[in-house]
């Protein structure tokens, strides 16, 4: 019965300790997301609770995490949204979907997964990034096998919202 | 500081341009900003032109930005020219590895012109 006890205790101070970093990786990417786009185009974006998908052309930039963390980054937006991210990043209004635009969403996608893992110390060095991979189209989504856990924000910028999501499939 | 000649070497083109940016909003003076996409790209433009100045990511395909400074210091391409790194790789580790394989300087992204100026103007003996 002690067994018991102190087994459930282990699994409760572990759970707590999950959570806590969880916790951390959460405020992590909230503060550089606001980062990026302050440095980068002078913007201020935020966290907000919800994320209206007004839009059915979406465009996500997918960056994959390999080493001390296995798992994918994912900024996804509806394509107005990713037209005027281009735009305040590179100073060029862009009126529609090209490599330009897909270029910048991979970048600004590229940027917040590396600010956001040279928050965490058991990250920064031992996590590696890919270069990113471009998704657009209509009603699609992504998955993964067996997500360890899956982190999603959703994020405010001069109006227009995404969505930035951390699906770990296993951490060290 | 007079003008200089810099090489930009990323992946992407907007990196590029913002890069080109931060340098003019940073108050270098440029003759000529010349553009590669990738590591072997930049040695070919190495063989046949002169740069004063060499800014290169870390993670791009075929060859990444620790592999092109180690083969540009073995090969004595641009021997005295000052190679720093702009990536989103910013770890301590990182930073050894890109000193280590020759590069000058180091800027983290995300990137104000005030940092890149800070980096960039000593190579050049500016404050």
């Amino acid at each position: 019965m002690h067994g018991i006890r102190t087994l459930q205790n282990r699994r409760d101070r572990l759970a707590q300790v999950y959570s806590a970093e969880i916790d951390s990786f959460t405020r992590s990417l909230d503060a550089a997301v606001e980062e990026v786009f302050r440095l980068m185009t002078g913007a201020s974006c935020l966290p907000v609770d919800q994320c209206p998908i007004e839009e059915r052309e979406m465009i996500s930039a997918v960056i994959g995490l390999a080493g001390a963390m296995s798992g994918i980054c994912v900024l996804c937006s509806g394509e107005k949204v990713a037209l005027h991210m281009a735009e305040i990043l590179t100073g060029t209004a862009t009126p529609k979907l090209n490599e330009t635009v897909k270029d910048a969403i991979g970048e600004i996608c590229n940027m917040i997964a590396g600010a956001w893992k040279g928050r965490s110390p058991s990250l920064s060095s031992d996590c590696m990034l890919s270069t990113p991979t471009i998704i657009s189209g209509t009603n699609y989504q992504i998955h993964n096998h067996r997500p360890e856990f899956r982190i999603e924000r959703f994020y405010c910028f001069e109006g227009n919202s995404f969505t930035f999501t951390i699906l770990s499939e296993s951490m060290d | 500081m007079s003008e200089i000649t810099a090489l930009i070497v990323d992946d992407s083109s907007v990196m590029r341009k913002i890069v080109e940016r931060a340098l003019r909003q940073a108050g270098i003076s440029l003759e000529e900003v010349i553009e590669a996409a990738s590591g072997l790209e930049a040695l070919k433009l190495l063989g046949h032109r002169r740069v004063d100045l060499i800014l290169s990511d870390i993670n791009m395909p075929n060859m990444d930005g620790l592999e092109f400074i180690r083969q540009l210091r073995a090969q004595r391409l641009a021997p005295d020219v000052p190679v720093v790194m702009i990536t989103t790789e910013s770890s301590e580790e990182h930073v050894r590895d890109a000193i280590a394989a020759g590069a000058q300087g180091y800027i983290r992204k995300p990137f104000t012109p005030d940092q890149v100026k800070d980096r960039i103007l000593p190579l050049f003996g500016g404050a």
